[in-house]
């Protein structure tokens, strides 16, 4: 199989190859952005002491959690214009992705939160500080370091998450395989091709995990 | 028209219960197997065997690296290439089974990573061969740390038995895909999909976070 | 019965053991000191191979130790080990504790081991709390079914890696009295520890060690009223000051 394997057809296909693969990062990245916004809400909503917002985000964070991704993805794909809302399949996209990793997101920053010890926040209020001051000198910072690399974690998900878009036709870099397959009968080289440039992704998020565990690492024992 | 797609869709209760069969037979077949061959290769891997960690290392890597759907293309497009022609359940399963041994050997290698040094120490003093250790005092120990995150990998192999239905296999996610063809009711169909997913899943999940609660309570006394 | 023959071990680019020339002799209690970071824990270590050692002789019981063909199984049999955290199974209770090796190691019969580990249970003072598990007994009494385990083998050495540094002062003597009873009967003992009482009353031979090397070693009396070496005249100093 590897003999014949057909380095040329993939230099042809190679424009189309970078074009899906920067569709991929722009939809995982603004999905990204999305899902931390929507996880930061939601994680507020499920702490808050309002028995109504936490059990919504309950509800939202379980069903997100109970169900596959796929399955979200055809809800609104099919389900929105039933409802007389005709979006762009790259919208679709977006939307599904940033409300499932949003879910994931909202309980990472949850666990981060959590994670700090109530004897800081109480020498915070024995301090004078206001709520909001302990929460970006005190609990802010900390919660950083525990909740980073789940966070990075996940974006590593949310990039492989994305290859399901391709289910709905959208162009990105599993669809750039789908179409070396259909149209010259080469699958080898086509997800292979595929799988490389997604594994280019995955590496440059390790290291930038790695990297940033290192850099919070030394600022804690500091 | 609402009403009578409410109706269509009850006449399709059938269909979409042996969808959920198709959905717990590739789960279940995938989740057995995956959790034979993950402990080997777990086991394997906190060995002492330095080219065994590395090679299991870099499969490891290949499969948390790339997308799910693109492994499950590889297996079904590609492997016929190789000489061995696949249908559609089979490939499903073997891609399933090998994403979800990859994702089981991390977790067991984990879990015994975790079993203090003296524990080992003490069983070997005593004359136990490596097998003995692992046996008796090693594995025992580590279940404890493996139990709760092989649930939650059990639910994820769950959700992740959806993207098969790109391939054909009818489970369903794929009935709801071939419904909403005949009954154009997204929010409809898809919500059935997602209740009978949530169904399934949600109890499981319940049951990981009650695992990882005692788990805690256990270690604190100890 | 154990040999040293210039041995030498190194972690990594840090030398542990260096030039160790020692014997000791069948029924012989030997006590090995010195500060931390001496090698005396890692000397015991590698009677057994819990470390294995990169250059000498090392012989155990007629076996050559520092031979990698040579398999180890059969001479841990004869080797007790107790550890300075007891490193007892917590998922077992007392009695399986120390029926598993007999079971699973000389492969005895089930009710045959737990007769033997009452038995030795009850030697140590422990005869009733067979069915405990370990996070239910207190620090003393977890160290004593640690020795127990080792005993229920029958073995020919008893090695203890300072055995009482991890208790609280009430319970050390529970201890050492086990291990003074060991000694009046017969046993092969190698004790690092820093409890000099129990040097001077049961020991044959004390060790003194310092950075990796046998400095002196000379009979519990000598040691203590008279060191020979600048290293031991400190060491000593600052023990007997508390």
């Amino acid at each position: 199989m590897l003999e014949s394997f057909n380095f040329r057809v993939i230099l042809a296909y190679m424009p189309l190859y970078l074009k899906c693969f920067w569709a991929t990062v722009w939809l995982s990245g603004l999905s990204l952005i999305g899902a931390l916004l929507i996880g930061t809400l939601a994680c507020m909503m499920r702490i808050s002491r309002r028995s109504l917002l936490s059990r919504l985000a309950g509800i939202y964070i379980e069903s997100i959690r109970s169900t596959p991704l796929l399955a979200q993805l055809y809800f609104f794909y099919f389900g929105l214009p039933t409802l007389g809302i005709r979006l762009p399949e790259e919208v679709t996209g977006i939307v599904a992705l940033t409300l499932n990793s949003g879910a994931y997101m909202a309980e990472i920053i949850r666990a981060g939160i959590q994670s700090i010890h109530y004897g800081q926040i109480e020498a915070g209020i024995a301090a004078g500080l206001s709520y909001l001051q302990r929460l970006r000198c005190i609990i802010l910072p900390q919660a950083m370091g525990v909740t980073i690399p789940p966070l990075l974690g996940q974006a590593i998900v949310l990039v492989k998450d994305s290859a399901l878009l391709s289910l709905i036709s959208i162009m990105e870099l599993t669809r750039a395989g789908q179409m070396l397959t259909s149209e010259r009968f080469m699958p080898a080289e086509g997800f292979l091709t595929t799988a490389a440039f997604y594994l280019l992704i995955y590496y440059l998020l390790k290291s930038l995990s790695s990297w940033s565990q290192n850099r919070l690492i030394y600022r804690k024992s500091a | 028209m609402w009403g009578y797609y409410f109706n269509e869709l009850i006449h399709s209760l059938p269909f979409f219960l042996k969808g959920l069969w198709m959905t717990a037979a590739v789960s279940g077949l995938s989740l057995i197997a995956g959790t034979v061959i993950g402990f080997v290769l777990g086991i394997l891997r906190s060995g002492g065997n330095k080219w065994l960690k590395t090679v299991i290392g870099a499969w490891v890597d290949l499969v948390r690296g790339t997308p799910f759907l693109v492994q499950v293309f590889i297996v079904f497009f590609i492997l016929p290439e190789a000489g061995i022609q696949l249908e559609a359940f089979p490939a499903a399963a073997l891609a399933l089974t090998n994403m979800g041994a990859c994702f089981i050997c991390e977790i067991v290698a984990g879990g015994l990573s975790a079993v203090p040094n003296g524990q080992r120490e003490a069983a070997c003093a005593s004359g136990l061969s490596r097998i003995q250790q692992l046996r008796y005092i090693v594995l025992p120990q580590a279940m404890r740390t493996i139990l709760p995150p092989l649930v939650g990998q059990y639910v994820l192999i769950i959700k992740d038995s959806s993207v098969v239905s790109a391939i054909g296999v009818v489970d369903v996610t794929r009935v709801g895909w071939l419904t909403v063809q005949r009954i154009p009711e997204g929010i409809m169909v898809f919500g059935l999909v997602g209740i009978l997913y949530f169904t399934i899943c949600y109890p499981l999940i319940q049951l990981s976070i009650r695992l990882e609660k005692r788990m805690t309570i256990v270690t604190t006394r100890l | 019965m154990i040999e040293f023959k210039s041995v030498n071990k190194w972690f990594g680019d840090l030398h542990v053991l260096k030039d160790i020339n020692l014997a000791v002799a069948k029924g012989e209690v030997v006590v090995v000191c010195g500060p931390s970071g001496s090698g005396k824990s890692t000397l015991i270590r590698c009677i057994n191979r819990l470390e294995p050692i990169q250059n000498g002789e090392l012989v155990v019981d007629d076996m050559a130790v520092h031979d990698r063909k040579t398999s180890m199984t059969l001479l841990r049999a004869e080797i007790g080990f107790v550890f300075q955290s007891f490193n007892l199974y917590p998922h077992m209770t007392a009695l399986e504790n120390v029926t598993l090796a007999p079971m699973k190691v000389r492969g005895m019969p089930r009710g045959k081991a737990r007769q033997l580990g009452l038995q030795i249970l009850e030697r140590v003072g422990l005869g009733d709390r067979g069915a405990s598990y370990p996070e239910q007994l207190s620090g003393g009494q977890q160290q004593r079914v640690a020795i127990a385990r080792g005993l229920c083998m029958h073995p020919k050495i008893m090695l203890f890696d300072e055995p009482t540094s991890a208790l609280d002062p009430e319970m050390i003597n529970e201890v050492l009295d086990v291990m003074r009873d060991l000694a009046g009967g017969g046993m092969t003992m190698i004790v690092v520890t820093h409890e000099m009482g129990f040097a001077r009353e049961v020991a044959n031979r004390v060790v003194f060690m310092d950075v990796g090397q046998i400095m002196e070693t000379a009979s519990p009396e000598a040691f203590f009223t008279k060191p020979q070496t600048r290293r031991g005249k400190a060491f000593l100093s600052k023990i007997l000051r508390h």
